[in-house]
């Protein structure tokens, strides 16, 4: 059987334009998302089948204009340049046809094949827009279609429409761009010719040679001396046209675009939209965005995002709790008590509670996306960023950043998630390299543990308040200092577009939430998956050759009774050698297990680094495995000190804790697992969602780096001062 | 013989070596014929004379085969001499934008020629373009039009531009900045450069367009317009280089 036919499908268009919902009602579910290389812009692929033939449809990065700027709009124009699309579907938002259809003018400069599709056709009717749609198919000659995305309407013409555009593709572009600047561009591509540039993009680099882009100027530097009379003229054209005109090329250009949409649109558009179309919307944004109330409302609806995910994720998540266990326990229970079978240990240790652990989070991840996807398709995040941003900016971030930060008090890996909704590349990595600073849920059982070990009632609350500060305070500045090193740059614009509010529908919210939660799962399966193994192995082996608790029973220094443990009596008693029940001799043993294992050993061998900080090897070994997940460091501090099954609630552990680290080290501990080494879990996602291993790995480093620093800083201070 | 007139006495070749001698002690303390020989790109042979004639006119200390040193008279007279020449070539260079070695080289040439008083108006000049506002915006024209490879002629557009422009500043033209909510206004000229610009340009806000203020965020943050049926929020900074007349 002969395959069918496929067709490639580009989708361009201005962000807020409902292009995700039209993809969505293209492809199904049949579409994967990820990352261009290099870069934190997201690339949606996916595919559909119309009479017949298959269609490959890429979704382009949501632009305002082609121009070189921002890495958004570099990917959308070399796709369009040098990308394979068969058709070029530009999306524009019929509430705001004139800015959607200068980015129609400038996809057409580049010689693409065009479909026009008029999105939100609904909202516009509304509003009492009318359009000769008809006209305008014979004006522009290619097709054009009128579509509802986000309920799915008009989706049968938009294929029909995509089809047709391969069976006949369009002419030459009718653009009416005026005199002064066509002949420009004329001359300028005559000379292009004698270079090695397609002859189908001409027209677009002899407008941006025009314009003095750089890209393109060195382009043609390449070109030799075809290339230098390429660029004497382009110079010449520019010149004379800014000194004819009066106005500098990029006004110039920019204005004639406009002047040829608004000439279209005069012919097009049969009744104008009203003026008050926006009535309600704006009546809503009197009172959100009030100088008095915007603030109160805003922190009243973080809260209830925050509430929704970690109350309402409550139940869930203490299902998916007992059914790992359950699951673990069944496994276990295919060995006979008292195995030590590897594969045994491996799948319920390593896998089952590695990868459970991390998926145990999902009902979580689930809900918050959820209200983000709310947020966000309402209109509200806009208005949210608009709130903030004053504050947020000072710090070199932006108005966007806040919610995704505010998400990482929860877990740093949805908060590095939602930061996909930032458009500029360098606003969106400071606020992902600094975000697991914000103190995440996972970190609380560490402070709940440490902190009444240390610290006498009335100090526990003010203390556990500072280290949340100190995680935002330390988030603010390193993200100044990046922006001012190594992420330097001119300034990304913030000019920003504000729709007006709209009822997201369920289904587009659905399909955001399940996105994201496909996304988290899949990293679960993946990275995750394999470190968990590692981790694993490193704190299970080498075993202990023999146990000092063995040879004192042969010795007859200890006898075995039966009972419960010594952590399960009040008042917390120190373990009595003499006396110890199976459990706790099982935990001795565990306890030298893992001082034997490879963990063990790293842990010893950080002793030195650690002793600075008034720290010793068996923190050392409880912060590797907190690398897997930072709650499992207080699980390996209960291993370590033969505490056995141990949390953050045993008194045992608390007072074994307060017994051998000063109240100072405490402190500098808590410090330093604030600030760094970010769980596994963070790097994969952090990878992923950078685009590369370099930002991933820079801020794993360079967190730990600063984390020592500062958790030394303090323990030598508070040497000198206590 | 008092300085001046010791150095009134002076070659051109003799006032170069003496401020060669001057720089050398400046950087390294003391001076040595090699020194001079290699920086003045001759042989030290050529170095001895010199220094015997600077040394009989009072203004160094010449111990042989060992080092050279300025007199109080020598440092004196080399200073005037290092301070044309530095004036002479940050004229050229700063000013009229000649290439640093060229710039060099000619002020090399012109630095025995200056009189006192010419410089003392070359200072006066180079003092009033780095402190008069307008003075740096008409050498940053002059730059501007320098790198145009036609001359003149082709950068008059962008003269005319930018003294439109700064005509426009110069009436202190408000930008959306300075407006207050509920207030219309037409833009005249959207400023500035770069992206920012671009953006601006791309999201419709073109000369003549109509905008109307709908609020600003509390303490210096964005602002938020409503122009042709479409609202957006812009920093102040970027509002700001949106000029507008009520």
């Amino acid at each position: 059987m002969t395959a069918a036919p496929v067709h490639r499908v580009a989708l361009a268009g201005n962000p807020n334009s409902g292009k995700t919902s039209v993809f969505n009602a293209l492809t199904g579910a049949r579409q994967r998302v990820g990352n261009y290389p290099g870069v934190t812009v997201e690339k949606r692929e996916g595919r559909f089948t119309f009479n017949g033939s298959q269609f490959e449809l890429l979704d382009l990065p949501g632009t305002y204009s082609l121009s070189s700027y921002s890495p958004e709009e570099r990917i959308a124009q070399d796709e369009l340049l040098y990308g394979t699309s068969d058709v070029v579907v530009v999306l524009a938002d019929a509430t705001n046809l004139k800015r959607s259809l200068v980015l129609l003018v400038q996809v057409l400069q580049t010689g693409a094949n065009p479909v026009l599709c008029l999105n939100m056709a609904d909202e516009a009717e509304r509003a009492g827009q009318r359009l000769d749609l008809q006209l305008l198919r014979d004006l522009l000659g290619f097709p054009v279609v009128a579509t509802v995305g986000h309920k799915g309407e008009g989706m049968g013409a938009l294929r029909e429409a995509i089809a047709q555009a391969v069976a006949t593709p369009a002419g030459a572009p009718r653009l009416v761009l005026g005199e002064r600047l066509q002949r420009s561009l004329d001359r300028i591509e005559a000379v292009l010719e004698e270079t090695r540039i397609n002859l189908s993009i001409r027209r677009w680099v002899a407008t941006r040679l025009l314009l003095d882009d750089d890209q393109f100027v060195s382009r043609m530097k390449e070109e030799g001396d075809a290339g230098a009379e390429v660029l004497r003229v382009a110079e010449y054209e520019r010149d004379d046209i800014e000194a004819s005109t009066n106005e500098d090329i990029e006004l110039f250009v920019t204005g004639r675009y406009y002047g040829f949409v608004n000439g279209l649109l005069r012919e097009v558009v049969t009744r104008v939209a009203r003026e008050d179309a926006r009535a309600l919307s704006d009546g809503i944004d009197s009172i959100v965005v009030h100088r008095v109330l915007g603030m109160p409302i805003f922190l009243a609806v973080m809260y209830a995002i925050f509430w929704m995910t970690f109350s309402l994720g409550e139940t869930p998540m203490a299902w998916l709790e007992a059914g790992f266990s359950w699951l673990g326990s069944a496994i276990s229970g295919l060995w006979p008590a008292g195995s030590e079978s590897p594969v045994r240990s491996l799948l319920v240790n390593g896998i089952i509670g590695g990868v459970g652990g991390v998926v145990v989070f999902l009902p979580n991840i689930v809900l918050l996306f959820l209200g983000l996807a709310i947020l966000e398709d309402t209109g509200y995040m806009a208005r949210a960023a608009f709130i903030v941003d004053r504050v947020m900016h000072w710090f070199g971030l932006h108005g966007r950043s806040f919610i995704p930060m505010v998400t990482g008090f929860g877990c740093s890996i949805p908060g590095i998630m939602a930061t996909r909704t930032m458009e500029n590349e360098r606003d969106r990595l400071a606020t992902m390299l600094v975000l697991p600073l914000m103190s995440c849920g996972a970190r609380l059982p560490i402070w709940l543990l440490l902190i009444p070990a240390f610290f006498a009632p009335k100090w526990r609350a003010p203390v556990l308040w500072s280290i949340y500060l100190v995680g935002i305070a330390l988030a603010l500045l390193l993200a100044l200092l990046l922006r001012k090193t190594v992420l330097k740059g001119e300034e990304a614009p913030f000019v920003m577009d504000l729709p007006p509010y709209r009822l997201p529908t369920a289904r587009a919210v659905v399909m955001k939430m399940l996105e994201r939660a496909g996304l988290y799962l899949r990293k679960a399966g993946t990275v995750i998956l394999g470190i968990s193994i590692l981790m694993w192995f490193i704190t299970s082996y080498p075993k202990a050759n023999q146990y000092d608790v063995d040879a004192q029973i042969a010795a007859g220094e200890v006898t075995v009774v039966e009972g419960r443990s010594a952590t399960e009596m009040d008042p917390p008693a120190t373990p009595e050698p003499a006396r110890s029940t199976p459990g706790e001799i099982a935990a001795q043993r565990a306890a030298a297990d893992l001082r034997a294992s490879v963990a063990g050993h790293l842990g010893e061998g950080l002793e030195p680094l650690l002793r600075p900080l008034g720290l010793d090897w068996k923190v050392g070994v409880a912060i590797i495995g907190a690398f897997a997940a930072k709650e499992v460091f207080v699980a390996q501090m209960g291993i370590v000190y033969a505490m056995g099954d141990a949390n953050e609630t045993t008194e045992t552990l608390r007072a074994a804790i307060a017994r051998d680290y000063s109240p100072a080290a405490g402190f500098s501990l808590m410090l330093f697992l604030l600030i760094a080494a970010p769980c596994m879990a963070t790097v994969a996602v952090m990878r992923r969602e950078s685009g590369s291993w370099k930002w991933a790995l820079f801020q794993a480093v360079g967190l730990t780096v600063i984390g020592y620093g500062v958790a030394l800083g303090f323990y030598q201070s508070a040497q000198l001062f206590l | 013989m008092t300085a001046t007139a010791a150095s009134e006495n002076l070659t051109n070749a003799l006032e170069d070596y003496l401020e060669t001698v001057f720089e050398l002690v400046r950087d390294r303390k003391v001076a040595r014929v090699k020194d001079i020989a290699k920086a003045r790109g001759v042989r030290a042979g050529s170095v001895t004379p010199a220094m015997h004639r600077l040394a009989e006119l009072g203004l160094i200390e010449y111990v042989e085969r060992e080092y050279i040193d300025l007199t109080p008279a020598g440092e004196k007279a080399a200073r005037r001499v290092y301070a044309r020449h530095q004036v002479l070539s940050r004229f050229f260079q700063h000013v009229l934008g000649t290439p640093e070695e060229t710039a060099q080289e000619d002020a090399c040439a012109m630095e025995h020629s200056l009189s006192d008083e010419g410089m003392d108006h070359l200072v006066r000049f180079l003092e009033f373009m780095q402190v008069c506002p307008d003075a740096q915006a008409f050498l940053a024209a002059f730059h501007d039009c320098t790198r145009l490879t036609k001359g003149p002629d082709a950068c008059s557009g962008t003269c005319q531009r930018r003294s439109r422009r700064r005509g426009m500043r110069a009436a202190k033209l408000p930008s959306i900045a300075d407006l207050r909510p509920g207030q219309r206004a037409r833009i005249a000229i959207v400023d500035g450069g770069g992206a920012i610009r671009q953006r601006l340009l791309d999201m419709g806000l073109l000369p003549d367009v109509q905008v109307e203020i709908q609020r600003m965020a509390p303490a210096g943050g964005p602002v938020w317009i409503k122009f042709e049926g479409t609202q957006l929020t812009l920093r102040r900074n970027e509002a700001r280089a949106v000029l507008v007349e009520t």
